[in-house]
């Protein structure tokens, strides 16, 4: 909220300058964003006439200038280039302060300057052409001070409001806050307190609890009634525009010094004449202010007259009903409405108002008389020989101030202090200061606080008033063991390995488009929609981690990469019967040179298949249970037949493959040689153990003999999968490991077949076994090949 | 020449290789391999007396001297590389300065380092880890937390909902903060209670440099008898310190969030300028000497009622802050979106 320093020091007593006030404000949580100095500080400028215009006699681009102030003619010498003979301008004499300090006399190239035509700038004047001199209007009479012509020097500063601070949402209420906390003298606005028992606009308040209280004050003869020059400064400088009209412009001023809206009805354009709070009905319509008209419902507040409502209550005036130029009488609204049913119908209607604004944050119960009051009071000001003609103060539900039983051993409990009794007993009566001391204090609090209902609100209160530095850094809390969730552990460890096997994790947004969606092959029944989304980009939430992996990808090789290993572990999130449900996965791609950059004597090529397929066999190493399988149905992303499931004990951990063609050209890929996974974390936390030991797999002994290894090439089958191959190695005594190490096909192999060249290591627990041992045992080998698979040696 | 006497002088000539062989140093590498191996070396002129013998023995003679080459070159290379025992060589021309094998270089995310050091610092001071759902309902992430429906304090979180309903009917949302794994750690379970989380929230905001509609959270969660402000100023000093070293001061501010009373904003001094240049205004700080990180205070009596903790048996505070201001403080990231755009080059400088 923007507050200018002159008004807020309307309000108080000898006010300190306006960084200290500013300071001051910030240690009681009400933080100033900006203070902007505005208006002019100069002295010794007056306003002058330019009489000659001579060159200079040393240099081209100066002027010799002949400048009356309305007395004497002094010569200056000027390098401005709009100056003109008959102009009026400012003239700063020798000795005049100006925004740089102080002007001296001075020799300009050779000639003596006897005072300076000013800049804008030179004035100190924002918000104005500083391409040369200053030229004031032809009408300025010479000779007066500049200062008059301009307004006054002053300060704004833009104060952050937080929710909780309706109580400060004006010049007033925010200079009551700096009485109360620092002790300075509150001053009051001057109010109408003439009196009135005209009833000319009968007020009626159907809705009591969302009205608990209207006033009224009904004017006649405000007609051509002009807002002061005064008023309009302020209220420029607050960012308002003023229309020139009291009625609105007084409304808006009285708002932004008190913090009451207050709205004026033209008499003559209500029905009845009547003022009636009610809900609106069905089918009802309304046009505000400005804008079109709005439909209202039932849920919503409104003031009517005898026939129609013309007013959504707290939000905004309506269009017919407002005042004009023409306005002679008119009915000033100074009313309290109930704050959600504000909140509600400005929601509803999309409109939102300075009005709304405080009303949806709560006013003070004891403000709309005053407001009103002090609004009759400029008005009146405004128009002589107008009449206060009814003066009314409808207050169906009375305002009960609370009362908080204080004990400052529970104040002091709460912020760990040893505050003296009597300081809080100081900060209670500044608040209130008919406060008895008797304990337990009765702390009654403040209309304008709607916000303090108990002693925890009370002990902010105390400590913004003591300060929050005066609360200690002091604890005797117990020491507690600590853990970290399953999820997190396994997350974390998952991450660091994969950053270890040279991937480099990504963070992405969960949200995607339709035509993503569409691209990655998700499944469009399943998806959690945003029913706000930012943009139609942002429509959906993802199901899986491709989306982004591949923006990822685009993006780096867009930028010259021609190795791209990432990875990103996030939630996905899918829809259900249920309602909703939500996963954290891990996945990852590699795409392009790898490793990545080369290496001087050969040796490295592209990312493929089996560098993920390794990838993931590290990834999952000492996992036990870990398995690839051919998978029933894998997602759709990946080209078909090119996709292998990962399982972790018997549960899928996941799958990992090659993106489909399909989805690669949807990303603008020129080639499909993107190797992707995917792991959900919850395979991992099923294994997880919370202690440490618990994760530790028990050592396996080893022989103490000496181990043998035997080559093995076979030629069989093509259809013949090297897993089942290898499951058929169980059982063999003896073997300690079989490593494929050859895969052939071509010369000397009929089509169809392959030869496997495989490694055997044998290894007994009980002896060295010799070449007659280890023969029989590929004896055992063979035989196994040659029944189940029709493998043959190879020759 | 027959082949027998071709045999034997092939024989004479490996013999006094290996004699000359033998007394290296004293005959260098290359002179052996001169004289033997070379265009014009006793075993080339052998070699073309082949020439001279019948083809069918010509074959097997061509063999042997083959072999013999092989043999004697490998045995001048051995010598050429080191003169040491066999297979260990002593001299090497490798330029240690080539590049070695490009092990793939990854890297983790900085905000996952980030994250990984803010979690790091509550555990040590005692706090659990929770956990909670992304997409909340608005009972915990609004009401519970003292934001009763239509408040203005709403505004300060614009909210993303989603089209699932929750069990009340109401639309269901994406968390905007991480606030909501307090009700959740409270309803599950009795005080004592010490935990934390983080983890992404939503925020329906434009992105600019320092906003995003996705970023990060930690906060943390103590509820005892007897906690009171004092308790929550030490941990949070502790806290800082762990992180920042023990030179950082903390302060407070009031400050407001629905679920706490009294409530306070945290300042940390300025570890860029240690808050002593300020007249050269520190870019960082903009010369204040501070720097605001957190949101703190005193658990608001609502919420624990709303757990069903008696308010007037226990009390707690919590605080938390974001990640990304975090990570931009460290990283000296001038830009949030930085964060989310996936550079590798930049990525991969964080390790």
């Amino acid at each position: 909220m923007r507050i200018i320093y002159s008004w807020l020091s309307d309000f108080i007593e000898n006010p300190p300058p306006a960084e200290e006030l500013a300071a001051k404000l910030g240690r009681i949580g009400l933080k100033v964003e900006e203070l902007k100095k505005s208006g002019a500080s100069f002295s010794g400028v007056c306003v002058g006439e330019i009489l000659k215009i001579d060159k200079h006699p040393n240099a081209d681009k100066l002027a010799l200038v002949d400048v009356s102030d309305g007395s004497v003619t002094l010569r200056v010498v000027c390098g401005a280039k709009n100056i003109a003979v008959g102009q009026k301008i400012a003239f700063a004499k020798v000795g005049a302060k100006l925004a740089e300090g102080e002007l001296k006399k001075a020799k300009i190239r050779g000639v003596e300057s006897e005072g300076m035509i000013c800049s804008a700038s030179e004035l100190g004047l924002e918000g104005r052409d500083n391409t040369g001199i200053l030229v004031l209007p032809e009408a300025t009479p010479v000779g007066v001070d500049a200062i008059t012509l301009f307004p006054k020097a002053d300060c704004t500063l833009e104060v952050e409001m937080l929710p909780n601070q309706s109580h400060c949402l004006s010049h007033y209420a925010l200079a009551r806050e700096l009485c109360v906390f620092y002790g300075f003298k509150l001053k009051e606005a001057a109010i109408f307190d003439g009196r009135s028992s005209g009833n000319v606009v009968p007020v009626t308040i159907h809705v009591p609890d969302l009205c608990p209280r209207y006033g009224a004050i009904v004017i006649k003869g405000v007609r051509g009634a002009k807002t002061p020059a005064w008023m309009a400064d302020r209220l420029r400088a607050m960012g308002s525009n003023p229309k020139g009209n009291i009625l609105i412009d007084g409304s808006n001023y009285v708002m932004y010094e008190l913090g009451q809206p207050t709205h004026c009805f033209d008499i003559s354009k209500l029905a009845g004449p009547k003022i009636i709070v009610r809900r609106a009905m069905p089918g009802e319509m309304l046009k505000p202010l400005d804008g079109q008209a709005i439909k209202l419902d039932a849920g919503m507040l409104v003031i009517a007259d005898a026939s129609k409502p013309v007013a959504l209550a707290g939000v905004m005036g309506g269009f017919y009903t407002a005042v004009s130029e023409e306005t002679d009488a008119i009915l000033i609204e100074s009313a309290r409405f109930h704050a959600p049913t504000v909140r509600l119908a400005s929601k509803t209607t999309g409109i939102k108002s300075e009005s709304s604004y405080r009303f949806e944050r709560g006013t003070d119960p004891e403000l709309p008389k005053k407001a009103a009051r002090r609004l009759a009071a400029l008005i009146l000001e405004a128009s002589p020989g107008a009449e206060v003609e009814q003066i009314s103060d409808t207050y169906p539900v009375k305002y009960e101030r609370p009362v908080v039983e204080i004990d400052p051993a529970r104040i002091n409990a709460i912020l760990g202090t040893g505050i003296a009794d009597g300081e809080i007993y100081a900060c209670l009566k500044a608040f209130q200061p008919d406060l008895k001391d008797a304990k337990p204090w009765k702390f009654t609090v403040p209309s304008y606080r709607q916000d303090i209902e108990s002693v925890w609100d009370v002990s902010e209160e105390v400590a913004r008033y003591v300060g929050y530095d005066v609360i200690p850094a002091e604890s005797h809390m117990p020491m507690l063991p600590s853990a970290v969730t399953p999820r997190w552990a396994v997350g974390l460890e998952m991450k660091n390995t994969l950053a270890g096997l040279g991937f480099s994790e990504v963070y992405n947004y969960d949200f995607i488009s339709a035509k993503e969606m569409k691209a990655c092959a998700f499944y469009a029944d399943m998806a959690l929609e945003v029913k706000n989304p930012l943009s139609s980009d942002y429509q959906f939430m993802r199901q899986s981690l491709l989306t982004g992996l591949l923006k990822t990808l685009r993006y780096n090789l867009n930028r010259g990469r021609e190795s791209v290993q990432i990875f990103e572990s996030g939630s996905v999130y899918s829809r259900t019967e249920a309602g909703k449900a939500e996963d954290v996965h891990c996945a990852g791609l590699m795409s392009g040179d790898f490793p990545e950059g080369g290496f001087w004597q050969g040796g490295q090529g592209v990312a493929d298949f089996y560098h993920l397929k390794g990838m993931m066999s590290r990834l999952f190493i000492g996992k036990g249970g870990f398995r690839f399988e051919k998978p029933k149905t894998a997602p759709g992303y990946f080209q078909p037949g090119l996709c292998l499931e990962m399982k972790l004990g018997g549960n899928s951990a996941g799958y990992a493959g090659k993106l489909s063609p399909a989805v690669a050209a949807a990303f603008d890929f020129k080639d499909n040689n993107i190797f992707y996974f995917e792991i959900p974390l919850t395979c991992m936390v099923a294994a997880w153990k919370p202690d440490f030991w618990q994760k530790i797999a028990r050592i396996k002994p080893v022989s103490a003999f000496p181990q043998n290894w035997r080559d093995l090439s076979i030629v069989l089958e093509e259809k013949h999968e090297w897993h089942e191959l290898e499951r058929s190695f169980s059982g063999v005594q003896d073997l300690a490991s079989a490593r494929l190490i050859d895969v052939y096909k071509g010369k000397n192999i009929p089509a169809g077949f392959r030869s496997l060249t495989i490694r055997f290591t044998f290894s007994s627990m009980t002896g060295t076994l010799n070449d007659a041992d280890v023969g029989a045992h590929m004896t055992a080998i063979l035989d196994k090949l040659a029944k189940n698979f029709s493998a043959k040696l190879r020759s | 020449m027959n082949a027998t006497t071709w045999k034997e002088k092939l024989s004479a000539i490996r013999d006094s290789f290996s004699i000359s062989v033998a007394k290296a140093p004293a005959e260098s590498p290359e002179a052996i391999e001169l004289r033997y191996l070379g265009r014009k070396g006793e075993l080339a002129l052998l070699l073309r007396d082949l020439k001279d013998i019948p083809i069918e023995e010509r074959k097997v003679l061509g063999a042997l001297g083959n072999t013999a080459k092989e043999e004697m070159t490998a045995k001048l290379d051995a010598l050429k590389g080191a003169s040491g025992p066999a297979g260990f060589v002593l001299k090497s021309d490798l330029d240690l300065t080539l590049p070695g094998w490009p092990f793939p270089k990854g890297s983790l995310h900085p905000l996952t380092h980030t994250m990984n050091r803010l979690a790091e610092g509550f555990l040590k001071l005692g706090f659990t880890m929770a956990d909670g759902p992304l997409v909340e309902d608005d009972y915990h992430n609004f009401e519970a937390l003292n934001f009763p429906p239509f408040h203005p304090a709403r505004d300060m979180q614009d909210t993303f909902y989603v089209g699932v309903k929750d069990t009340s009917g109401k639309d269901m949302l994406l968390r905007t903060h991480t606030s909501p794994v307090q009700i959740r750690s409270m309803e599950k379970q009795d005080p004592p209670l010490r935990v934390f989380h983080t983890g992404r929230v939503f925020r329906s905001e434009a992105v600019d440099a320092s906003h995003s509609f996705a970023f990060h959270q930690i906060e943390g969660l103590y509820v005892d008898k007897g906690v009171s402000m004092a308790d929550l100023k030490w941990t949070v000093d502790a806290f800082m310190k762990d992180l920042f070293g023990s030179s950082v001061k903390t302060r407070f501010n009031p400050s407001y969030f629905p679920f706490v009373e009294p409530g306070a904003e945290v300042d940390m001094s300025c570890i860029f300028c240690k808050g002593a240049n300020s007249a050269a205004r520190c870019p960082v700080c903009k010369g204040t000497g501070w720097l605001e990180l957190m949101g703190a205070g005193m658990v608001h009596p609502n919420v624990l009622k709303g757990c069903k903790y008696d308010p007037e048996k226990w009390s707690g505070f919590a605080f938390g802050g974001g990640i990304e201001r975090f990570a931009m403080l460290l990283y000296g990231i001038g830009d949030m979106r930085m964060l989310y755009e996936n550079d590798l080059r930049i990525l991969k400088q964080v390790q």
